[in-house]
């Protein structure tokens, strides 16, 4: 009878002392409670905004295919998918086509500033490490990528939810709102966070003093936003709406202020060189989202370099696609231009933006981030970075203001400006034509294969008003993707783009 | 490291081996005439026998583990319907899966591949979640119990680093190989909570539990020795050549192009655009190299002896599988000992270790290669029919290697104490299995870089029970057991895995680190030396989860006609969100031993028995995300880059919004189940019959719900899904024909279970949920595929039906001549994914095996056919082949072209022409052009053996036994399928033609009892 007491004493000793055995820290992932609470946790939010950007830019290469396939001049050989973007064929039934006409990756962009702006107040009460001065900072480089994700929202589907807070545990579906409210807010949105943003990082800007998170400008330049980044975007947000005074405006301020960030303009060899203006970070990305090669971050896609290269820059027999040989002639109709120029017997001057071009299928190869920044054809890792705006589209950007608002003599020297660094000769309208087109034509030059044909072609047509399938296009809504079915299926409020119905 | 340990366990191996066979040899030589208690069990009467030998309670040493649910029903006739194990043994396989495969009523294995080794999913009665990703199928399996100790399986967390939800990462290997069946003394398929909820929340899929041979312990010894051989016979095929599909392609470009271009821009793929590339359009002989026949083989030495107070058992064995295709083969070591001892009169002190060691050659499909490599080489250029060009291909793996093992460990100590009717038991166990994947792959295997990954994972059980019951005797005719019991349970999961790319040349194969620190000034310490520093790719990622459960249990019977069980357990699990971390369940079970009740009089009647079980079971949170809630995360990737840690080098933290949001309302999940059954034997020819009845119903489970999309996230995760099972197994058998002596004998069983699954609620009162391209409908079947009906092919535009002056269009795009005609099922006059209706079921309805043996004297003759009823399966792989123009350019996997591109496959017949270029893509796998019934007949096993008489023995010991036998599995299969084989397709229902056939296999063997 003892030993049965005794063992039943073990029993409830060893039954008793096991609660605790229950909580368990997962190692995985960073529960609420320890989360907001550390300078790290500070700078880990506020990269991962920049992250989730990066992510929503490259998945399946959207930012090149929303901006340069689009338009049907680049050509797939063998990509169904793309072959239908290029018909506008937006509707096709294709994982690509689905994916880009979601806009969850966008939001998530959303989700995570505003969560950011709710919550980073937490982290400076707990951390003091965590200046007011950094706070604001972070503060103003959220408002700025929030912002940056709904004109580009705007800029694919038209109209779109606007949602201003996290709103967690009290999610709520919501309608979509007219484009041109959000564009509003937006402007207010950038104009805000630019007066907060500093022009460089940890460069003794007096509005980031010290070393921004301990590390220096090397760290940061060309990797963050920037004053004259918000007054770039907004100078893109005004002409997306024709308000070309506004354009002027903002863009003049990025003008004026560039040399403050330390950014230049940049010469043809260092455009079009594998280690040059797209590899990795520069201070010249006035907005750009790198993947850089010493930290390990290239990648195989979110690169314009998957799309375009093939032999003989890489080992890949036929590219996803290219620029045939009519459509290069028509655009690099000029003698000695650097980025590309054929003599009189048809033969390439020089290669800078395209290689094979009497073969089977010329190789956009202006971007070509291989690897480290080499020319080895055999293994097709990319590091460029995914740029969104720099001094030269800024420049042409205004140029096209000026000459909207009939202020040609400005828009000239503007657009010789970077004539003159591509080896042309100044503009005449003589030789050149209409100033309009011509800004245009140097605009689809110089920012070839950089996401910008599409708007461009929007704003062109805008302008001119006088391609009727375009003006169609645009008047319908045409211009606009549609909203994916996943996305009208979860949320009852939202309907299906006119034109897509 | 690895190799060293490789070699040290096959040398340890191979000294036990002789070791062991030199003691049978003295064993033999000396004659020791030790009267042997091992008995080959001849049928399975005979094995019943032994099982109701084993519930004896009278015994000493029964149960070396103690399963309180034998008490229930010690009368219960066991394994009635089932062959016995002696019938399965004869069977050359490694896994517990194909072992039992064919062998169960309401257990269903998905072979879905004949590759030697690899993973299988079984499920018992059915599907209690949806199976959309590789996930759930993990989450579906049942428990499996190997003396007591619940076996711990791979964990699929890994696949948040995969872009591909194919094979996981690491081995891949079948941790369920590490069973020799000659040690089992049997197997139990728990279905019921009667049987099953003793186990407590991890069996809520149903227990596979094994119970190894017993000791000898009556001062004797025993030895046995098994062995076979035989050989995976290749298959014949059709292969094919740039020929011939060229041919097939030319009918579309003859039917909707006019100068063989269906646009400018078109691009006819240039291995096919010459017909004098002798390597596409010569001989297609590649399936000599690719397809062999090959041998295998096994063999197990069992050694047992000592006495009542001391007793052990020892046994080695080693079995080889092979495939017939690629080389594959999966080889195992195993060892096992078992001691027991009783220092006194009121303590027993038994344990067990069973250590296993599995070698496997994968195969060498490209997609698995690309996959995990998540890099596609330029496709356009497929491996070439033409064998010589194939074989160099194949030489260029001289160079690599993929090493690919397992070391499986599990033991156990238990010590009883026993005071008359106390009893009080307490347990360690653990179970460890850890598994290694090298890989180095040389540059000419792909364009000239080199890649080399090392994985190394862990998973690891640890458990400390202890259970005290008591026998309470009130008198003759009242008896009441009871017993109380706490677990603790502590599994841990790990992997540390690493790739790299671009290896400076092909002699350095291994990813090297920098290992000198130089006093703390080298800046490249850690980093790689071989592989360049920015293409080497590092993870590591451990999971825990915690486990802690009471139970008591009280089991009445009155004059063994009648019992009465209660459980209540009280399990608390550290995946359950903090405010529900505990569930209370109880079953109850009811026993009524009618023969002894009523028709004791009644002498052809055997044994009838009615069961009836009821109850809760809880259902455990796979991840442990669940239960912190709202939480932060790194899953900043996009498609096919899905592993961004950071951004510009600083590792980030943001919602998870790939993986969904967790709120903080989530409870346990739990399973209802009733099961009433009935078992009924007679003296008569021995003829049996067992019904089994069950409903369950598993409720408030988790599921992602597509959903915040303008939150940022996938899903939402919301509890609330409930699904329902319902069924019948039927077993009933007996001998057609019998003569008097026994002499000769045909006895004949047959095994079946009807399952059906059905959504019964969602979450959030959604009535349905449309993810990852499956609808589920409250009131449907959760397995359903869902498909466009097919109704044949537009010819002219003018065929096109016109509403309002609009043409129908499918997502808006204008159907034209050459587009299938797919129902209007909502009659929107536009086709779009709403049109898609719920068809056909991934489950069969109907399961089942029918068995035959028969005996005439020393020979016997076993048949094994089985059969899956009422299911379907979407034959992607015709699909793939007819979607040729968006396949030559995709960057998907299902457009890789295997070397098995060049077989012949399928019937083309079936399929009507339709434009290929249409953007409605015409062959898109989701429509029921391609879905087809996959119903099935096939002969598992048919074995004969003969049993050597006393007399033949007589140079051997007294009691010897000798028996030798043949076998052949998978002779054929009846089938209406049009693919290879019904039963190779994935857990999705769809066949993409990727995976190996289940070869046909000659073995020939003895088993030997001294």
């Amino acid at each position: 009878m003892k030993n049965k007491i005794v063992l039943f004493f073990v029993v409830l000793i060893t039954s008793s002392s096991c609660s605790s055995m229950l909580d368990v820290d997962s190692t995985r992932l960073v529960s609420e409670k320890n989360k907001w609470t550390s300078l790290e946790d500070a700078r880990a939010s506020i990269l991962g905004v920049y992250a989730l950007t990066k992510a929503a830019l490259g998945d399946y290469n959207a930012h090149w295919l929303y901006g340069e396939m689009r338009t049907g001049e680049f050509i797939s050989p063998n990509r169904q998918d793309l072959k239908a973007i290029g018909r506008n064929d937006l509707n096709a039934s294709y994982p690509a086509l689905e994916a880009l006409s979601n806009w969850r990756r966008w939001y998530a962009v959303v989700n995570s500033a505003n969560t950011f702006l709710e919550r980073i107040h937490e982290i400076r009460a707990a951390d003091n490490r965590y200046t007011e001065n950094t706070m604001e900072v972070d503060i103003a480089q959220a408002r700025f990528l929030r912002a940056f994700a709904y004109f580009y929202m705007v800029r694919i589907w038209g109209d779109v939810p606007l949602i201003a807070s996290s709103r967690e545990g009290n999610f709520e579906d919501m309608p979509k709102e007219d484009g041109n409210k959000i564009l509003a807010w937006v402007e207010q949105e950038l104009l805000a966070a630019g007066e907060k943003l500093p022009y460089r990082y940890s460069a003794n800007d007096e509005q980031q003093q010290g070393d921004y998170y301990n590390e220096n400008s090397g760290r940061w330049d060309g990797a963050l936003v920037r004053k004259v980044t918000a007054y770039a975007i907004l100078a893109h947000v005004a002409a997306w709406q024709s308000n070309y005074a506004d354009a002027a405006a903002y863009s003049k301020f990025v003008l004026d202020n560039y040399s403050k960030a330390s950014i230049g303009y940049i010469s043809t060899s260092t455009l079009t060189n594998a280690n040059g203006f797209f590899f990795n970070k520069n201070i010249n990305h006035l907005l750009g989202f790198n993947y850089d090669w010493g930290h390990v971050e290239s990648s195989f896609t979110g690169h314009i370099e998957e799309l375009t290269l093939a032999a003989p820059v890489v080992d890949k027999t036929v590219p996803d696609m290219y620029l045939p040989k009519e459509v290069i002639l028509d655009v690099f109709d000029e003698m000695s231009d650097e980025r590309f120029s054929i003599d009189t017997l048809g033969n390439p001057v020089t290669e800078n933006y395209f290689r094979n071009f009497n073969g089977r299928y010329p190789i956009f190869s202006k971007i070509k981030c291989i690897q480290g920044g080499i020319a080895d054809p055999t293994f097709r890792i990319f590091s460029s970075a995914t740029i969104i705006t720099r001094l030269e589209d800024v420049t042409l950007l205004r140029a096209e203001a000026l000459a909207a608002l009939g202020e040609s003599n400005g828009a000239i020297l503007l657009l010789d400006e970077i004539r003159e660094r591509r080896g042309l000769e100044k503009y005449t309208q003589a030789v050149n034509g209409d100033l309009i087109d011509a800004i245009f034509l140097e605009r689809q030059r110089e920012l070839m294969g950089e996401g910008h044909r599409w708007y461009d072609l929007v704003r062109y047509n805008r302008i001119k008003n006088n391609d009727p399938d375009f003006v169609n296009l645009i008047q319908s809504g045409g211009i606009y993707w549609p909203i994916s079915k996943d996305i009208r299926n979860q949320n009852k409020k939202i309907v299906q783009n006119d034109y897509w119905k | 490291m690895q190799l060293k340990f490789l070699i040290n366990f096959r040398k340890l191996f191979y000294v036990l081996s002789l070791f062991s066979i030199s003691l049978c040899f003295q064993l033999i030589v000396n004659d020791v005439n030790a009267s042997t208690l091992f008995v080959l069990q001849q049928d399975s009467t005979s094995l019943e026998k032994d099982i109701e030998n084993e519930v004896d309670p009278s015994g000493a040493f029964v149960d070396t583990v103690v399963f309180i649910d034998k008490k229930i029903f010690t009368d219960k006739p066991q394994p009635i319907s089932e062959r016995s194990l002696k019938d399965i043994s004869l069977s050359p396989f490694i896994s517990l899966q194909q072992l039992l495969k064919a062998e169960k009523a309401g257990l269903t294995v998905f072979e879905s591949t004949g590759e030697p080794g690899t993973n299988q999913h079984m499920f018992i009665r059915g599907i209690s979640r949806p199976l959309l990703s590789k996930k759930d199928s993990y989450q579906s399996q049942p428990l499996v119990v190997l003396d007591g100790i619940p076996l711990i399986g791979e964990h699929p967390f890994s696949y948040m680093i995969q872009s591909y939800d194919l094979e996981r990462i690491g081995t891949e290997n079948n941790l369920l190989a590490n069973i020799d069946i000659d040690n089992i003394e049997s197997i139990r398929v728990l279905k019921d909570l009667s049987t099953m909820a003793i186990y407590g929340p991890m069996a809520a899929n149903g227990v596979i539990e094994i119970t190894s041979k017993r000791n000898v312990e009556n001062n004797d010894r025993r030895i046995s020795l098994n062995a076979f051989s035989g050989f995976v016979q290749r298959p014949s095929v059709t292969t094919i050549n740039g020929s011939y599909e060229n041919n097939f392609r030319k009918q579309f470009y003859d039917l909707y192009t006019t100068n063989g271009k269906y646009s400018d821009d078109d691009n006819y793929p240039v291995y096919l655009g010459d017909s004098l590339n002798n390597a596409y359009y010569g001989v297609s002989n590649w399936s000599d190299s690719y397809y062999k026949t090959s041998f295998q083989h096994g063999i197990n030495g069992n050694i047992s002896g000592g006495g009542p107070r001391a007793n052990f058992q020892f046994a080695l064995g080693n079995i080889k599988n092979s495939g017939i295709a690629d080389q594959t083969q999966v080889e195992r070591y195993n060892a096992r000992f078992l001691l027991n001892l009783k220092p006194v009169k009121w303590l027993t002190f038994s344990s067990m270790i069973n250590g296993n060691r599995l070698d496997r050659d994968r195969n060498r499909n490209l997609s698995s290669r690309y996959a995990m490599m998540s890099y596609f080489p330029d496709l356009s250029a497929p491996l070439a029919p033409n064998k010589e060009i194939y074989d160099s291909y194949l030489a260029q793996y001289d160079n690599s290697f993929d090493d690919n093992f397992s070391n499986i460990v599990e033991g156990y100590v238990n010590l009883k104490f026993e005071f008359e009717k106390f009893r009080f038991q307490s347990r360690i166990a653990l179970d460890y299995n850890e598994s290694y994947r090298d890989v180095f792959y040389s540059r000419p295997l792909m364009e000239s870089n080199s890649f080399a990954s090392n994985y190394y994972g862990f998973n690891q059980r640890l458990i400390f029970d202890n259970v005290a019951s008591y026998d309470w005797m009130i008198d003759d005719k009242n008896t009441f057991y009871v017993e109380a019991g706490g677990k603790l349970q502590w599994d841990a999961h790990k992997y540390n895995y690493a790739y790299a790319y671009k290896g400076v040349n092909d002699f350095i194969k291994v990813n090297l680190l920098d290992n000198d620190p130089r006093n703390g000034d080298n800046p490249n310490y850690l980093n790689p030396t071989a592989f360049p520093r920015q293409l080497v790719y590092k993870y590591l990622d451990r999971t825990r989860h915690n486990l802690v459960s009471f139970h008591t249990q009280g089991t009445y019977n009155y004059d063994k006609k009648y019992t009465a069980s209660v459980l209540l357990r009280y399990d608390g699990s550290s995946n359950a969100q903090p405010l529900a971390r505990w569930l209370f369940t109880p079953v109850v079970s009811l026993g009524w031993n009618i023969k002894e009740d009523l028709l004791k009089d009644n002498s052809s009647l055997q044994g009838l028995n009615l069961r009836a079980s009821a109850g809760r079971i809880g259902v455990l949170n796979q991840y442990d995300d669940f239960s912190q809630g709202p939480n932060y995360t790194a899953q900043v990737g996009f498609t096919g880059n899905v592993t961004v840690p950071g951004y510009n080098g600083f590792a980030v933290l943001t919602r998870p919004y790939e993986s969904g949001w967790v709120g903080y309302d989530i409870p346990w999940a739990y399973s209802d189940q009733a099961n009433l059954g009935i078992d009924a034997s007679w003296e008569k020819r021995g003829l049996y019959a067992s019904v089994d009845v069950y409903l369950k119903e598993t409720k408030n489970q988790l599921i992602p719900i597509p959903s915040l999309s303008e939150y940022g996230y996938r899903y939402m995760h919301s509890a609330g899904m409930s699904v329902q099972n319902s069924g019948i197994d039927i077993s009933f058998g007996g001998n057609i024909i019998e003569n008097n002596s026994k002499e000769l004998y045909w006895k004949s069983g047959l095994n079946f279970s009807f399952n059906s699954n059905k959504l019964t609620a969602l979450p959030n009162g959604l009535d349905e949920l449309v993810i990852d391209g499956r609808l589920l409908k409250v009131g449907e079947r959760i397995d359903k595929f869902w498909l466009f009906e097919n109704q044949g092919i537009y010819l002219t535009d003018a065929d096109v039906p016109e509403f309002d002056g609009k043409k129908l269009a499918y997502n808006g795009i204008t159907m034209k001549a050459g587009d299938p005609i797919w129902k209007d099922a909502n009659n929107d006059q536009q086709i779009n994914e709403d049109d898609r209706q719920l068809m056909g079921n991934i489950m069969p309805k109907v399961s089942g095996n029918w068995y035959h043996t028969v005996n005439y004297k020393n020979w016997d003759l076993n048949v094994n056919l089985f059969f899956n009823l009422g299911r379907q399966v979407v034959n992607q792989e015709m699909s793939n082949r007819f979607n040729f123009i968006n396949n030559e350019g995709s960057k998907d996997l299902s457009a890789i072209k295997e070397i098995t591109y060049w077989e012949k496959r399928g019937d083309y017949s079936k399929y009507p022409i339709y434009n290929p270029w249409s953007s409605v893509n015409a062959y898109q796998t989701d429509q029921d052009l391609f879905l087809e019934n996959a119903s099935f007949l096939k002969l598992r096993t048919v074995s004969l053996g003969y049993k050597m008489t006393d007399k033949m023995l007589s140079f051997l010991n007294e009691g010897a036994s000798l028996y030798l036998y043949v076998t052949a599995n998978n002779l054929f299969t009846i089938t209406p399928y049009s693919g290879r084989d019904p039963e190779l397709v994935n857990f999705l229902g769809y066949d993409n033609g990727n995976s190996h056939i289940i070869p046909k296999t000659y073995t020939i063997g003895f088993k030997l009892g001294l």
